[in-house]
């Protein structure tokens, strides 16, 4: 199956995987951690060690800076 | 709320008093308003100073941090002479100075699951300009709880990502169930930011705050707004408010009694039962 994968602020990925690829999988194939980002399937989180049966899905990477401390 | 502005105030916010969408009656609505920026640093600097500057006659400052010389490149509202100040006793010094209208409650302690109900008890905004996400998610469920609307923002090098929270919207953890492990995300003391870039991000969570005090606008729910200052480019992410959240989905937690601010910051379910 074919899986766009739109990292938001960079570049969108177009993937081929199969039965077993995991949405862990597909983030690291775009190069990033599973822990730096979340993987959105129509606007809501999805298990990243659950299989991908989506033909598109959003990666978003968690920033957390604002201040020196709060 | 009391629609009589002297005459001191209809000058000083005459350029909102003239617009239909504000007038005397939403300005005296930000005179009455409240609103606790937690974190005066890089994004709480320009939230205080618009805040302030447009009259919202409450505003609390919660930062247990002190002004450093390295603040001052993007932490507008702190200056040489503050170097060694609590940065909330400098933030109440800027507005002093800024607007006598504004009376600022200061709280030099960091938000911790102890203290965090009282501290937003009664405020009508949160802005959140923290800069960890024990922080961040610790203000995400305490303001669910108490129904209070966030308006959130997070910045990184050159990039920020805003996004408002309401009370029947989206939560935090509809977007980020849990938190990274501690270290696997930098910070901006760690790999730098642009020093103007708080200030576009801190300008867009202002003008969140605005429109939640006024009741006016489309706020950013279920949207998230991603800018590059670099390419100089804005992209918008929707988001759902989740079922499975725990925090504001179908089961919902009635306390923070049972989250551990650290780590993952989990919701513990089993222990709640």
């Amino acid at each position: 199956m074919d899986v766009t994968v739109d990292v938001v602020g960079e570049d969108t990925h177009e993937l081929t995987v199969d039965a077993e690829t995991t949405y862990a999988d597909l983030v690291r194939e775009t190069g990033w951690s599973p822990q730096e980002v979340t993987v959105l399937v129509d606007g809501t989180p999805v298990p990243e060690d659950q299989r991908v049966t989506v033909d598109h899905v959003t990666i978003l990477r968690l920033i957390k800076g604002g201040s020196q401390r709060a | 709320m009391s629609l009589s502005l002297d005459a001191t105030q209809l000058d000083r916010y005459s350029r909102h008093i003239i617009m239909d969408e504000i007038g005397p009656e939403g300005q005296a609505r930000l005179l009455d308003g409240s609103v606790l920026v937690i974190g005066a640093g890089g994004l709480g600097a320009p939230v205080i100073e618009y805040l302030a500057a447009a009259g919202v006659g409450t505003i609390g400052v919660a930062d247990d941090d002190i002004v450093e010389r390295s603040n001052l490149q993007r932490q507008v509202i702190h200056t040489d002479e503050n170097v060694g100040v609590p940065k909330a006793d400098s933030a109440k010094q800027f507005v002093n100075r800024l607007n006598p209208d504004v009376t600022v409650e200061t709280y030099e302690t960091r938000v911790t699951p102890e203290n965090v109900e009282e501290l937003i008890d009664g405020y009508d905004v949160i802005v959140d300009a923290s800069d960890n996400f024990p922080t961040r998610y610790l203000v995400n469920d305490a303001a669910r709880l108490a129904g209070i609307p966030i308006a959130h923002g997070a910045i990184y090098k050159f990039e920020g990502q805003i996004t408002t929270l309401v009370p029947d919207g989206p939560c935090y953890r509809c977007l980020f169930r849990e938190a990274p492990e501690p270290g696997s995300v930098p910070d901006c003391a760690t790999t730098g930011v642009l020093g103007v870039l708080p200030g576009t991000v801190g300008c867009i969570q202002a003008t969140e705050a605005f429109k939640l005090l006024l009741g006016a606008g489309e706020p950013l729910e279920g949207r998230l707004l991603f800018y590059d200052a670099m390419d100089m480019t804005f992209e918008t992410v929707p988001y759902q408010k989740d079922p499975d959240c725990p925090v504001c989905g179908d089961d919902p937690i009635d306390s923070i009694d049972h989250i551990t601010y650290q780590d993952g910051c989990r919701v513990n379910i089993t222990s709640e039962q």
